[in-house]
């Protein structure tokens, strides 16, 4: 915890503070949250909780040359009442802080500090340094290294499972804006041992190569692709596929399919390497697979119809998800309203307690509608889960959720949320929070805006 | 080890020199601006509204990048390969409402005057999670997976 906000700080005053008087554009925001709500649920001692959380990003853009800029996102919580989220009164993070340079040519780019990565099949979050460039004839490259960034211990263990070290990069190849296909890997150093012996055999170090694919032959059709292999086992860990096809201007079709080895895409991670299942006993799949499509149509500028079928393969049981969707958009975007149905089929293998005469199925019904002037904003959204058999006695898991709010100045708004729930394990639950949110743009000398 | 280690240096040497080669051309590639030129409404963008269907260079067609439903859903096909072109009109922290590394406020309640958003875990997630985490758990492992997981840790051990 200590180390968390000491990093915060050294970041902050690194970063930030040099950016702010030295650059020529900045935008500071802030949203400040205080959430009420009560734990009564049976047999949990009753308690209050009035954690006040605290967001505060910072981009200053133009520092130096005007090709450095800084990016700080960070969140401080404290509990007001009864500890809310864990052990700690107080708690906070850093999500990401860092510089970074643009080269003025080919995309070029270089960061220093704490930020993330999303490269071809790599996502990784890294305390370090990166560096991108397109190069000649289609070519890119990019390359990232640095120490990785630890989480939460894992219960009864000394660590999160990540080794300290890692490092990556992607290599790319394009042909206009048609093709495009990807290498890329990433490298951790050695994963810590785990004495989990739920884990024993199924979990180690974070390494894994994999390729991404972006073919569109022509405008109406694109094909992406993903697939990676664990090199610690050797084995593909994930596959996934898109297909785009846009037969009319406003009407966009797609189907995917995805498998996972889930032995060895969950192999790095010291959660779901485990993952026994705490009623029914460990029921860790290897092959997983699902399939689908979706179609939306722009029916006007105002009304988007969406239409989606997913089938889902494990080990365990079959399951299909089918759902409609309705968007619709007034008046300049002042008006927001949607609504969907969703009904998911599943065997009794995907209930909550997978008893015989159980089962996993429910429907899913959904209604919002907001609206968003200059002086205020208000929304509502009821959602309701319909399940086929009861969960702890419920039929239904049923919320309301409403806010309203006021841009007190162009930077600055204040709203209030409420939100009733009665679900399988609150009869009645209510919730409340009041949100601030602070966004400023700071232009210094020589910018027009 | 050995042996192998001899050839990737040689191959890491020959990729500088070709680097170097390089460099001067280079320069001479075009840069994404790093703000999009307009600022644009929250809401779902259109980018064919306002930009002709025309290629250029190594930029994917516009259309492709249309925010339609399915492109949200399916936004992490994107994201890999275009990482650049999204950064110029969301800062990181617009993903980070949704992913990030420990966090403890769903996205849905941090942005709760936002029903219209495509945001997961809405309603009674602790209840509803229990069946999805069965259905697809490899979806769940993406941002759980080896991040944002203190939540999780209490109850799976
Ligand atoms: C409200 C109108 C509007 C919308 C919607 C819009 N753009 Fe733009 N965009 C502009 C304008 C104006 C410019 C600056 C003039 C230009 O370069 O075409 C621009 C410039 C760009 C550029 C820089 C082009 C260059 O050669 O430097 C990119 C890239 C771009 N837009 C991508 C997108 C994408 C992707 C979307 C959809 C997600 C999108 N835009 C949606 C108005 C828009
Ligand atoms: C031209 C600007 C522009 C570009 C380029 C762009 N986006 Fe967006 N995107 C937007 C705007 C505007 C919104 C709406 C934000 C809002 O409603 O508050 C949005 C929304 C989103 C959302 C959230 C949708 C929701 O309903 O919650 C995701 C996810 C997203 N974009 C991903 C991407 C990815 C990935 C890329 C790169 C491939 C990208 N965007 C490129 C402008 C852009
Ligand atoms: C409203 C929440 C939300 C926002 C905002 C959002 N994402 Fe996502 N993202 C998701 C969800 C949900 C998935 C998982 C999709 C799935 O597989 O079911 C995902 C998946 C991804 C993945 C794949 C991760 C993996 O391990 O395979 C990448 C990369 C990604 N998003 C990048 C981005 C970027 C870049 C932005 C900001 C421009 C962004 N996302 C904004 C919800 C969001
Ligand atoms: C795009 C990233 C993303 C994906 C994909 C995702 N989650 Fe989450 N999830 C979050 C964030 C952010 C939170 C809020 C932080 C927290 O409570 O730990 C959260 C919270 C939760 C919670 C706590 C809910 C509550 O009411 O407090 C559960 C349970 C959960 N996720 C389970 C899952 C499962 C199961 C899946 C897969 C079906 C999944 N998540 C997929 C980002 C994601
Ligand atoms: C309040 C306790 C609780 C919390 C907190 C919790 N879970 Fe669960 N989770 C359960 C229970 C109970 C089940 C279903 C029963 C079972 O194990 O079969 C379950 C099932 C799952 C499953 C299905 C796999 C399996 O073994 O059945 C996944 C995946 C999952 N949870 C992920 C998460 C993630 C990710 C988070 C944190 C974001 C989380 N859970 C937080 C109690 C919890």
């Amino acid at each position: 915890m200590k180390k968390v906000l000491s990093r915060l700080l050294a970041s902050l005053s690194l970063a930030a503070l040099p950016a702010a008087a030295y650059a020529a554009d900045s935008l500071v925001d802030t949203t400040t949250l205080l959430r009420f709500s009560q734990d009564s649920r049976p047999g949990v001692a009753k308690s209050t909780l009035l954690p006040a959380t605290v967001f505060l990003g910072l981009d200053a853009d133009k520092l130096a040359d005007g090709k450095l800029s800084a990016h700080v996102l960070g969140w401080g919580r404290a509990d007001l009442a009864d500890k809310s989220f864990n052990e700690n009164q107080v708690d906070g993070s850093l999500t990401y802080g860092y510089l970074q340079y643009r080269f003025g040519a080919a995309n070029a780019q270089a960061r220093a500090g704490r930020f993330f990565v999303h490269e071809g099949i790599l996502n990784e979050q890294v305390d370090g340094v990166s560096v991108r460039s397109d190069l000649p004839y289609g070519f890119g490259v990019s390359a990232f290294g640095g120490a990785t960034v630890h989480n939460v211990r894992i219960p009864g263990t000394s660590s999160d499972g990540k080794g300290d070290g890692i490092f990556g990069g992607r290599v790319n190849y394009r042909y206009g804006g048609m093709f495009e296909i990807g290498l890329a890997g990433v490298y951790e150093t050695v994963a810590p041992t785990m004495a989990d012996p739920n884990l024993a055999g199924r979990f180690g170090s974070h390494r894994v190569i994999g390729a991404d694919l972006w073919y569109s032959p022509f405008a109406k059709v694109a094909l992406m692709a993903r697939a990676s292999i664990n090199t610690e086992t050797s084995r593909w860990a994930e596959q996934g596929y898109l297909l785009t096809v846009k037969p009319l201007k406003d009407l966009t079709v797609t189907g995917e399919f995805n498998d996972y080895q889930d032995r060895d895409l969950f192999y790095s991670s010291a959660l779901f390497a485990a993952m026994p299942s705490m009623l029914s006993g460990n029921n860790l799949n290897q092959q997983s697979r699902t399939f689908g499509g979706s179609a939306s149509y722009q029916l006007n500028p105002k009304f988007e119809l969406t239409g989606d079928y997913k089938h889902y393969t494990r080990e365990i049981g079959k399951a299909d998800r089918l759902g409609a969707e309705l968007r619709c958009t007034l008046s300049d975007l002042a008006v927001r309203t949607g609504a969907g149905y969703h009904y998911l089929r599943s065997s009794a293998d995907f209930a909550v307690l997978p008893t015989l005469d159980a089962s996993g199925s429910f429907h899913e019904l959904r209604a919002w509608a907001m609206r968003d002037t200059k002086s205020y904003f208000a929304s509502l959204d009821v959602i309701d889960y319909l399940f086929k058999r009861e969960i702890d006695g419920k039929k239904n898991a049923l919320e309301l959720y409403g806010s309203l709010g006021y841009h007190l100045t162009p930077n600055l708004a204040l709203s209030g949320d409420l939100s009733y729930g009665s679900n399988p394990q609150n009869t009645d639950e209510l919730k409340g929070l009041i949100r601030l949110n602070y966004s400023m743009k700071l232009a210094g000398k020589g910018d027009t805006k | 080890m050995r042996p192998s280690s001899q050839s990737l240096t040689l191959l890491a040497l020959v990729a500088l020199l070709f680097a170097l080669a390089a460099c001067a051309q280079i320069k001479a590639l075009p840069n994404l601006p790093a703000n999009h030129p307009e600022e644009l409404a929250s809401g779902p963008v259109s980018c064919t509204e306002c930009h002709e269907d025309q290629q250029k260079g190594t930029l994917k067609q516009y259309a492709a990048f249309n925010h339609s439903r399915s492109f949200i859903t399916n936004h992490r096909f994107y994201a890999g390969s275009d990482d650049v072109l999204c950064a110029t009109c969301h800062k990181v922290s617009f993903c980070a409402d949704c992913h990030t590394n420990q966090t403890e406020i769903k996205p849905s309640v941090k942005n709760g005057s936002r029903p219209d958003r495509v945001m997961p875990h809405r309603g009674d997630y602790l209840t509803l999670h229990k069946i999805e985490g069965k259905l697809d758990p490899a979806s769940c492992h993406r941002c759980h997976g080896r991040a944002n997981n203190e939540r999780c840790v209490v109850c799976h051990r």
